[in-house]
């Protein structure tokens, strides 16, 4: 209330210029380049052209998935089922791929699978109201447990199809495969949240639901669709996983969940909905996953890998509220 | 904690000649605005003392000082002549100063008796805490103030009304000399405001120096001795109630004089019906309610506190299902329970609630206002931004909504710069009938006659509008017809020239 009252005497404080580029991106690019440059000087191969390229890879999976998980949270809403559906999706893949030889159903029934997730988790949200953290959670849960009832070990690639071991392993040029994959789902949920009216949509089902239905518009759909992308996004990426794997692991995809919301929340994505980018998002993967690369080409005990992103989690949080009271007062 | 608190100012007399409470020269500033600027403020113990202005002239600034929320750049504080330095709200109350705030902030899961003496439990042999004594010693306070609420409820439970009799028990369990009522009656209905207003009275009776915040005029006529009105941060005035009006009060608070409350520039009303509602009911509150509203007229529906306007309105838009009747925009039926045929007929809500079930806060006023009209400035899916500026500039500049420009954050405007967007939003999309609910709540005077012109105007340029209010003064200075609800019935319509309050308020008792 009394920030209100007062701020409105206060200057402008985003051009279009800074709602492209809010500050919060602009301090996660310097943690970004910090970071890279204390990994190169202690570790001069960091900039080798096959430390580059593993780490896009690296990141390509977790972007994938972020890129649908933005549009979700954007519209106040979280899925935490994506880690296990991404390993269920990759064993079922793999078992259509190796029945049917053919890439093509194989990524369907991926693709089908995980967009039933989605799907199904949209619905738990939208009709019976239960809030998506527990209804993500349950589902989470189902699938962790279901997986093992469909396969008690990794289903091995009994194929030999030259285009699904590309899906993981292959390049266009020097650019992985899957890099591309990752660049081309960016770009489409980029355009679409910046410059469509369904991206416009899902800012506003997420900054106030209410006026959205007010409004006219079918807010539950909206929501329905975001889980629905995020959902088809972990088919793919499920379905790289298992290529790169070359088996269908059920055990796969633990922690993904964790892994891709940080780096969405990193990325200045508010879990309140109506606020967040992609590009934040496309930085918050870099972050986490050259601190990753830096732990291991340094020769750090691994462990670290999980503490330091938790560091860096609260660090960035915090300093976002400290950036946004400065910018409030 | 002792048990003086039952007879306060025994041995201490009190010294009418030396002010309860004094502030001189308060100063504060936050980056780029300056809230308060060398205000003084001075209390006598056994007045109530009205605090005004319009939101964002500085009275919450200055109640959070006294309440320790804020730190002072500069200035003094005297209690009964002594300086004191409060940094805390714990040092306020140890000083015997008391805000209820609007937002009470009590504790839901405890019980009444628990929430009194949260800051110090009484505690019996061994230190632990006697709670009989708790339940008697609220029981007493209680009967100080000359109102009844049950020591073992939970707080949580009860209504605002009797929420605030907690937090005023709290005040005198600490012994406060000085009590700050901030905007207590925004939810409150008639008969609550009464007991408050008695309530009030006893602590003042009792010696103590209350602060009263609000910007209701006719609250302040009733309740008040003394009147400090503030604006733009600075002191304007400190008066005796008696040496104002309500031109004089409204003009110390806004700076100007307001001629004409409710300028009316349309003509007279149309006979095409652009919405008929049939005997419709709903599942808690509404049976069997029938009107017509035609082009270019006010319909406008008075009620007391539950008497079911919000309900109509959000059923009739179809924000809300119901369980019989129809609605018919424009000689179409409206699917219930579903805004987007509401929308596509043509009949939309300027809701009552602002915050909730309007603004998008965090997002730019641009968006805010082109929310219900994004498909007409689209092609192919995608937004012609450009285009949709334009347009919303527009409305910007034929409405005179002050923002720094299109992009800031709505939740950044003042409340009548926040309702003109969202009747932007209405406008830009083109309706045929507007349901506004409540449409100056929380919205400054100078403001109120900005919204009063501009519904005036969407009636004239022919759309019918659907006035919910419990304003008498908002109602009989708009309305062409005046609907009353009572408990969910339409009890009486009648013509603008009909209309006496007497009349209104017996249909509104039904």
């Amino acid at each position: 209330m009394e920030m209100s009252e007062l701020t409105h005497a206060s200057a402008p404080r985003r051009s279009i210029g800074g709602q492209l580029l809010g500050s919060s991106q602009l301090v996660l690019g310097l943690i970004l380049a910090a970071l890279c440059i204390a990994i190169s000087i202690a570790a001069p191969q960091f900039y080798s052209e096959a430390n580059i390229i593993a780490i896009l890879r690296q990141c390509a999976l977790v972007l994938i998935v972020a890129s649908g998980m933005t549009m979700l949270i954007i519209t106040a809403e979280v899925d935490l089922s994506v880690g296990a559906s991404l390993a269920f999706v990759g064993c079922i893949g793999m078992a259509v791929l190796n029945s049917t030889h053919s890439l093509a159903l194989g990524m369907l029934a991926a693709l089908a699978f995980a967009g039933g997730v989605g799907l199904f988790n949209g619905l738990v949200v939208t009709r019976l109201r239960v809030n998506s953290l527990i209804a993500t959670i349950g589902t989470m849960m189902m699938l962790q447990g279901g997986v093992y009832l469909f396969t008690r070990e990794a289903v091995q690639n009994h194929n030999r199809l030259v285009s699904f071991t590309d899906l993981g392993a292959g390049y266009v040029g020097a650019v992985p495969v899957p890099v591309i994959l990752a660049a081309l789902i960016f770009v489409v949920a980029y355009v679409t949240l910046r410059f469509t009216t369904l991206g416009r949509y899902l800012y506003a089902v997420g900054a106030n639901e209410k006026a959205v239905r007010l409004s006219g518009l079918r807010s539950e759909r909206l929501k329905l669709f975001a889980f629905v992308v995020t959902g088809l996004c972990v088919g793919v990426a499920g379905m790289i996983l298992s290529s790169l794997m070359n088996a269908g692991q059920p055990t796969a995809g633990r922690g993904f969940e964790l892994t891709v919301i940080a780096a969405v929340i990193l990325g200045g994505t508010s879990l309140l909905g109506g606020r967040g980018s992609l590009f934040g998002t496309l930085l918050g993967v870099l972050v986490l996953k050259v601190i990753d690369n830096g732990i291991i080409i340094l020769g750090w005990n691994q462990d670290l890998q999980m503490v330091v992103p938790g560091v860096v989690i609260i660090l960035a949080t915090y300093l976002d509220i400290i950036r946004n009271r400065a910018n409030v007062r | 904690m002792s048990v003086d608190f039952l007879h306060p100012g025994e041995g201490t007399a009190i010294d009418t000649d030396v002010p309860a409470l004094e502030l001189r020269g308060i100063d504060k500033r936050f980056p780029g605005v300056v809230a308060l600027d060398n205000v003084d403020f001075t209390l006598e113990a056994g007045k109530i003392h009205a605090l005004m202005g319009e939101n964002g002239a500085g009275k919450s600034t200055l109640i959070k000082i006294m309440a320790g929320v804020y730190g002072k750049d500069a200035g003094t504080i005297r209690m009964r002549g002594r300086e004191v330095d409060i940094k805390s709200p714990r040092d306020s109350l140890k000083e015997g100063i008391k805000v209820v705030f609007q937002e009470i902030a009590l504790i839901s899961e405890f019980t009444v008796a628990e929430n009194i003496f949260l800051e110090g439990y009484p505690t019996g042999k061994g230190g632990s805490i006697d709670w009989k004594k708790i339940r008697a010693d609220s029981a007493a306070l209680f009967n100080r103030i000359g109102f009844n609420v049950d020591p073992a409820a939970r707080t949580g439970s009860l209504p605002v009304s009797q929420q605030q009799m907690v937090e005023i028990a709290r005040a005198l369990a600490h012994e406060a000399r000085v009590v700050v009522m901030d905007e207590p009656t925004s939810s409150l209905t008639p008969n609550e405001v009464s007991l408050l207003f008695t309530v009030i009275r006893r602590l003042a009776a009792l010696g103590i120096a209350v602060v009263y915040v609000s910007h209701k005029l006719d609250e302040v006529f009733e309740i008040a001795d003394t009147v400090t009105v503030l604006r733009d941060g600075r002191h304007i005035s400190t008066r005796p109630i008696g040496e104002h009006s309500n031109d004089t009060l409204i003009q110390d608070m806004i700076g100007r004089r307001i001629d004409n409350l409710f300028p009316r520039k349309r003509g007279a009303p149309g006979s095409k019906v652009a919405l008929s509602v049939e005997n419709l009911s709903t599942a808690k509150k509404l049976n069997d309610v029938s009107f017509e509203a035609r082009a270019g007229e006010v319909l406008g529906f008075f009620g007391l506190m539950g008497a079911g306007r919000t309900e109509l309105a959000k059923a009739i838009v179809g924000y809300d299902p119901i369980t019989s009747g129809t609605i018919t925009v424009d000689g179409s039926r409206l699917l219930p329970h579903d805004t987007r045929t509401g929308v596509r007929l043509g009949i939309g809500l300027l809701t009552e609630d602002r915050k909730s079930e309007g603004l998008m806060g965090e997002l730019p006023v641009y968006q805010n206002a082109s929310l219900a009209s994004l498909g007409a400035f689209a092609r192919l899916g995608f937004v012609d931004k450009a285009r949709e500026h334009r347009a919303v500039q527009d409305y910007v500049d034929r409405f005179r909504i002050k923002t720094p420009s299109l992009f800031q954050q709505v939740k950044n405007l003042s409340g009548g710069n926040q309702q003109k967007v969202l009747i932007a939003r209405w406008l830009m999309r083109g309706l045929k009938v507007i349901v506004v609910d409540e449409p100056t709540r929380g919205i400054d005077v100078g403001a109120k006659t900005e919204i009063f012109a501009l519904i005036d105007r969407l009636a004239g340029e022919g759309l019918a509008v659907v006035m919910m209010t419990s304003e008498m003064p908002e109602l009989l200075g708009l309305a062409d017809r005046v609907a009353v609800m009572c408990e969910g019935r339409l009890t009486a319509i009648m013509s603008r020239d009909e209309a006496t309050q007497e009349k209104i308020l017996n249909a509104a008792i039904g």
